[in-house]
């Protein structure tokens, strides 16, 4: 082999690389900026029912701090959650003069706090004894206006990422990142409607367009798949086929699908990843869908059983619904149902070698 | 840690394994068949307007009503209220005015167009008086006479289902499914003793603005007896059925499927009114001293039920922990020995009613008279009242004791207080302003005090659930959800290699008839 030959490749290779690490790190900056400023609303609304109840108590004449905090969590929430909390009360009582010590040795009365939480809301009890007599002091947020709970999830040997959440059902994701511009490509089941949204490298919508076209039927079992060419996107529905270009969003094509031969499926085959290592090929398994389960996703090595001693096991917060591939087998993105929040996200993944 | 790990991984493709060997693996939900549901209760009214507030009977109404009409809003299982009828919603910062927007397109299954004044009709006649509904041409307008920040939770429950009343006097929804047939309970032909139970039959309503749903037909059989409908779980002649608390740990050692709501159910003691002398309030602590309820949840109903303090559940209010019922036999001997002899509960004996029915109820009553005579106070239990109803329970005003039980049917718990207390003897209304969950505290506190009212346990609702039954999702709070429920198929690996799709051939019989 000519070795003068291979070093241009090599280093267009190289530049690609560095060029699609930069447009990958691009996004992920865009998509925990626009994260951030969601979550710092939603840490408002948590940080806001914790000083309504600080406010509370701290009026009531008599209470005087260092207090002993006694706190309560529901039983449901993680530990991360009722930390997330705790660390709120506290913060807010702070801001009141009314601290709690640390010591157990140090005598001061105790502030007994339960979070709880109910179909709707959170609610938030402070109990403590004044005199003779008990005081209660109780205040509630809506759930909906709370940052999502974090579940924790058992690390295996993939790499993953959460790039994008929405509370509207998500039924496919596609990366954009070797387009101009990056980016992911997700299709919607919005309101019993089939809508594709292409969000830029900072989660910004760019284009959404409907599917009104297809004029589906509603659907108890909605599923789609994208598989965008350039500007270019065909849409796999049920029983129809869309066509669209992100360029002319009021152009969209619909077609019935013929009648498929037995045993043949009209979506993708199991999504492929390469490990990085010694390329060889993997194929994703999505190894349940029940929707009250923690989803599994299995990865196993192509052609290897389901189930096979080698194959390589995520556990997400809820049922995987999709997964779909880049075309360099560098890694997939997986659409899973968050059983926590009720939110759908959407994950990026790829094979990491060892352990 | 690295071992929990591998134990883990060890565990999953373990299961993996035996998911590929029932080959249940990731199998596409399947449309078709019909669902077998059996239910205790012996008929069922799908007229929101008559049902009785807190009774049992309409907890299976509302069962079989929610497949047949759908709500403005539903509450998904994130705390978030979702768009069912209404497709958006607004109201003033008092929380006195509210508009509501309807789905375009959304139709009663017999294909007529749902509009405004439908909805607002429906929902007059079975919001409360507090709350005016009107309709504008484009949206349902609710005014409250006074502020109602929990609105959205009392249209997501209870009887507050959308309908329209046809000119036969039947109801007809938007729901997942319409009523297609309907037999009344006859003496069984082979055994003219027994009795053949009511069903009804369900079909698809292909049109649902929802989607279809994935089975054809629900089958609804009325009246069955708890172990009867065990038995037919277990022979496969069921998929869903009520299993009664005393049968789960049967179940579970016989190794079903069962599946428990959040407490549902307040099981409890009232005071009749005629006890209203000083010594009165004696003989109530006496007795609210006396009740063992730890030994009622965890013997009598063989821990399938939790101890109540409280009037309202703490998956309802988030405080009920905060209520406390200490059993002190002794404390309870010393009010007994104030009080006089002429007395109710002293010499003479309390009188005590089971108005809910079935044995378990009579059994925990006997257990309340137990427990009385332990702290020396007299109980006996009277004839059965009416078996059925609860308003009967606390509206009654005969000398002594009433054993209740009261089914929760709203998701607000103001609501949920006030229409306890609306139905007692003298129909006490919860103050709007404990729309606040501070105040509705200091009110539910206040009621506990009085011991009018004893809690004794909260109980959930058991469901036993056929292996072949998918998707299985109900809420906390009882919605069974059953349009989204999907049946494997009989011959599953045809199911697998084939697209499940809708079936779009179906017979459709005229919708809209009434049991």
């Amino acid at each position: 082999m000519d070795s003068s030959a291979e070093h241009p490749r090599t280093e267009n290779s190289a530049r690609f690389f560095v060029a699609l690490a930069l447009c990958a790190a691009a996004l992920a900056a865009g998509l925990l900026f626009l994260f951030a400023s969601r979550a710092s609303a939603e840490d408002n609304a948590l940080q806001d029912a914790a000083n309504r109840l600080a406010e509370r108590v701290s009026s009531v004449p008599g209470l005087k701090g260092p207090l002993h905090l006694d706190w309560h969590a529901d039983i449901k929430w993680t530990e991360g959650e009722s930390e997330r909390w705790q660390q709120a009360v506290i913060d807010a009582f702070d801001d009141r003069s009314l601290s709690f010590t640390q010591d157990p040795a140090t005598p001061a009365p105790s502030l007994a706090v339960y979070a709880e939480e109910t179909p709707a809301h959170v609610v938030l009890t402070a109990k403590f004894h004044l005199g003779e007599r008990d005081e209660v002091r109780i205040v509630q947020v809506a759930r909906a206006l709370l940052p999502p709970a974090e579940l924790p999830v058992t690390p295996v040997r993939l790499n993953r990422q959460l790039i994008f959440e929405s509370s509207d059902r998500i039924l496919d994701a596609s990366s954009l990142w070797s387009t101009e511009g990056g980016g992911l490509a997700l299709l919607f089941y919005k309101n019993f409607e089939v809508v594709a949204q292409r969000i830029d490298a900072k989660g910004a919508v760019q284009k959404e367009i409907s599917l009104a076209a297809a004029n589906l039927k509603p659907t108890r079992d909605p599923r789609g798949e994208m598989n965008p060419q350039g500007s270019f996107v065909s849409v796999q529905l049920l029983d129809k086929t869309c066509d669209f270009s992100w360029d002319s969003s009021k152009d969209v094509k619909c077609h019935a699908d013929k009648p498929l031969p037995p045993g043949k499926s009209l979506w993708r085959p199991p999504t492929g990843l390469a490990a990085p290592c010694d390329e060889s090929d993997w194929k994703l398994i999505i190894a349940s869908s029940e929707p009250n389960a923690r989803g599994v996703l299995q990865v196993v090595p192509d052609g290897a059983a389901l189930g096979s001693d080698s194959s390589v096991l995520s556990e997400f917060p809820g049922p995987v619904l999709n997964t779909s591939g880049e075309a360099n087998l560098n890694g997939a993105l997986v659409v899973v149902r968050n059983l926590r929040t009720g939110n759908y996200e959407v994950y990026k993944i790829s094979l990491a070698c060892g352990d | 840690m690295r071992s929990i790990k591998s134990l883990w991984l060890v565990a999953i493709r373990l299961a993996l394994a035996a998911l590929i060997g029932s080959s249940l693996l990731a199998a596409p939900p399947h449309y078709g068949g019909t669902l077998r549901v059996k239910l205790r209760a012996a008929s069922v009214s799908l007229d929101p307007r008559e049902w009785t507030p807190g009774s049992l009977s309409m907890a299976e109404n509302e069962k079989v009503a929610a497949l047949v009409y759908d709500r403005l809003v539903t509450l998904d299982d994130y705390g978030k209220f979702q768009p069912a009828l209404a497709m958006e919603w607004t109201h003033d910062a008092s929380f006195k005015n509210w508009q509501f927007k309807l789905r375009p397109g959304a139709r009663f299954s017999d294909g007529s167009p749902l509009t405004t004044a439908h909805a607002a009709t429906a929902l007059q006649s079975t919001l409360g008086k507090n709350l005016e509904v009107s309709a504008t041409d484009t949206s349902v307008n609710i005014h409250a006479l006074h502020p109602a920040p929990d609105l959205l939770e009392q249209l997501a429950s209870g009887r507050n289902f959308i309908f329209r009343a046809q000119l036969d006097g039947t109801l007809i929804g938007t729901g997942p499914f319409f009523v297609a047939e309907t037999t009344a309970a006859t003496p069984s032909e082979t055994n003219p003793a027994a009795i053949k139970p009511a069903k009804i039959r369900l079909q698809a309503n292909e049109n649902c603005w929802a989607g279809r749903p994935f089975v054809d037909f629900i089958e609804v059989t009325l009246g069955e007896p708890p172990l009867r409908q065990l038995m037919d779980l277990q022979i496969g002649k069921a998929d869903i059925v009520e299993l009664a608390p005393d049968l789960v740990r049967k179940g579970r050692q016989e190794g079903l499927r069962i599946w428990n709501s959040a407490p549902l159910t307040l099981v409890a003691l009232r005071f009749d009114d005629s006890l209203a002398s000083p010594a009165a309030d004696q003989l109530r602590e006496a007795l609210w001293l006396a009740l063992d309820r730890d030994t009622m949840a965890n013997v009598l109903l063989q821990r399938q039920a939790q101890p109540a303090a409280a009037l309202l559940p703490q998956w309802l209010t988030g405080y009920a922990l905060l209520f406390e019922s200490p059993m002190s036999l002794e404390r309870a001997r010393e009010l007994r020995a104030s009080l006089p002899e002429g007395e109710p509960g002293a010499a003479q004996a309390l009188r005590l009613h089971v108005d809910a029915p079935g044995d378990l109820f009579k059994l925990m009553g006997e257990r309340v008279a137990v427990n009385a005579r332990q702290a020396n106070l007299q109980v006996q239990i009277a004839s059965p009242g009416n078996a059925n109803g609860l308003s009967s329970a606390l509206s009654a005003s005969a000398d002594g004791l009433r054993l209740f039980a009261w089914r929760y049917d709203s998701l607000s718990p103001h609501a949920a207080l006030d229409a306890m207390l609306r139905q007692m003897p003298d129909g006490t209304e919860v103050p709007a302003a404990a729309s606040d969950p501070e105040q509705l505290y200091l009110q539910e506190r206040r009621l506990l005090e009085e011991r009018r009212i004893l809690p004794l346990v909260f109980l959930p609702d058991y469901v036993g659930i056929r292996s072949g039954v998918h998707n299985w999702n109900a809420t906390p709070w009882g919605d069974w959800r059953l349009a989204d429920v999907w049946l494997e198929s009989e011959d599953s690996s045809l199911a697998k290699s084939s697209v499940a799709t809708p079936r779009e051939n179906s017979t459709v019989r005229t919708p809209g008839a009434k049991p």
